[in-house]
């Protein structure tokens, strides 16, 4: 059961309904995020900005997501977005590596390389060295390494807060 | 969001020019329609401190607020509120509502001050039958306020009373008139509202349930953030309704307001609900 209250359409503040659908739902974070609709004015589009396919396809933001959703054993957040990055063409093997349900050795020497940054990212930035950034930077404009550190960052903001606060994880 | 200013959205009749002060949920009553589930055991009382209350007021009147309302809980139950009142009230004109069922000698005599200011003490009583009235507001409610009213007139302090309506009928009410005039409290200083299907009326099934545009948005600070108007932060088994929430932050004052405008500017200008609930 969360520990902060989810709440429906008509009991969440007026300036923060336009997050809910046209029949009323929302996911469980969004109906939890709401109680505190003040930092959402810059926090939803922020979000909505950095998840957003941008000079970035959308696959490679999911894979990271995953990614990081997993190292955080983030349920809500894996739940959330293995089928979103499934949609966004993230071939099912890549997915399933980035879940330790098989080598990470199998995927692309791209996708490799930008996980192996985004694990120490994650786990211990300050062992980031110059040849791991070189090597990423083979694959990604420095702009864009920029970027996936933002979904990177965001989403582990998220994993934290959806399990401390015991979010349920959204239906399939 | 549509962005208005303050001024603009008093002249299109969007909102109302007080702004709300819930001083304390903490109350030493527990009447069956409250709205904020306020009793003299309350875990949580929500107070504002004094130099809160008072920073609020000084921006208000910055900001084009015309005048303030103290409510709660009993804002008598803040030992300070008297002297509270004496500063909120220099600074604009100030309504306090009260249950008056405190006011000893002692607190009587420090209430003096406020003869000279433009603050009014609105005293709630529900009918002029003591056994009615206390049936719904508690013990030796009527006896209390029938004591501290001429005793508040006596002094200089101007007093309002509010009734809420339940079930009283209309002989019941004019006996109600007929006794505010005796104490020589105007019939334009008497305001008769319904009771609103929030907090403990909803639980208990009571009130009517407004519609969106049937009280007039009057910002309203709390401790929790700052509401819609003053039936806005209701408590349901102890927990606050954020449903007509505006912004948990309230200092600045102007953040507030720049939300509470957005919404305001959003929202269908009402009828006239003021006079049905305020």
């Amino acid at each position: 059961m969360a520990r902060v209250r989810l709440l429906e359409r008509d009991d969440a503040p007026l300036a923060a309904r336009y997050l809910y659908r046209d029949d009323g739902s929302a996911s469980p974070l969004t109906r939890s995020l709401v109680n505190a609709p003040d930092v959402l004015e810059t926090f939803m589009p922020f979000l909505a900005q950095v998840y957003a396919a941008s000079s970035i396809d959308l696959a490679t933001k999911e894979l990271v997501i995953v990614r990081v959703s997993q190292l955080n054993a983030c349920r809500y957040c894996l739940a959330a977005h293995r089928p979103v990055a499934l949609d966004a063409g993230v071939p099912p093997s890549h997915v399933a590596a980035v879940c330790d349900e098989a080598p990470l050795a199998e995927l692309p020497e791209r996708e490799r390389t930008l996980i192996e940054w985004v694990d120490h990212y994650v786990l211990d930035p300050a062992s980031i060295d110059d040849d791991l950034v070189a090597r990423v930077l083979d694959h990604v404009r420095d702009d864009q390494l920029i970027e996936l550190a933002l979904v990177a960052g965001v989403t582990q903001l998220l994993n934290h807060y959806c399990t401390a606060f015991a979010i349920p994880a959204p239906r399939p | 969001m549509t962005a208005i200013g303050l001024e603009t959205a008093l002249e299109e009749g969007r909102c109302g020019e007080r702004l709300w002060l819930y001083a304390t949920y903490h109350c030493n009553l527990a009447c069956i329609y409250c709205l904020t589930e306020s009793h003299p055991g309350i875990a949580n009382r929500r107070a504002l401190p004094r130099e809160r209350l008072v920073s609020l007021a000084a921006e208000a009147r910055e900001l084009g607020f015309g005048s303030l309302g103290v409510t709660g809980g009993e804002t008598f139950m803040l030992p300070d509120m008297a002297e509270t009142l004496t500063e909120l009230g220099s600074i604009l004109p100030t309504v306090a509502l009260t249950n008056a069922t405190l006011f000893t000698d002692r607190l009587l005599a420090r209430l003096e001050a406020l003869a000279g200011l433009d603050v009014a003490l609105q005293v709630s009583l529900d009918s002029p039958d003591p056994m009615r009235n206390d049936t719904l507001r508690g013990p030796e409610n009527f006896a209390k306020v029938a004591e501290a009213i001429p005793a508040l007139v006596e002094r200089g302090i101007k007093v309002r009373i509010a009734t809420t309506v339940d079930d009283q009928d209309e002989d019941e009410l004019q006996r109600l008139c007929e006794l505010h005039r005796s104490w020589g409290i105007s019939d334009d200083d008497h305001i008769v509202r319904g009771i609103v299907r929030r907090g403990r009326a909803a639980l208990e099934g009571m009130g009517v349930v407004p519609g969106p545009t049937d009280i007039l948005p009057e910002l309203t600070i709390t401790a929790d953030g700052a509401f819609l108007h003053p039936f806005a932060p209701t408590v349901r088994n102890g927990v606050t309704d954020v449903d007509l929430l505006v912004s948990r932050q309230v200092a600045p004052l102007a953040v507030a307001v720049r939300r509470f405008l957005g919404i305001v500017a959003d929202q269908p200008v009402g009828t006239d609900a003021a006079a049905t609930f305020t």
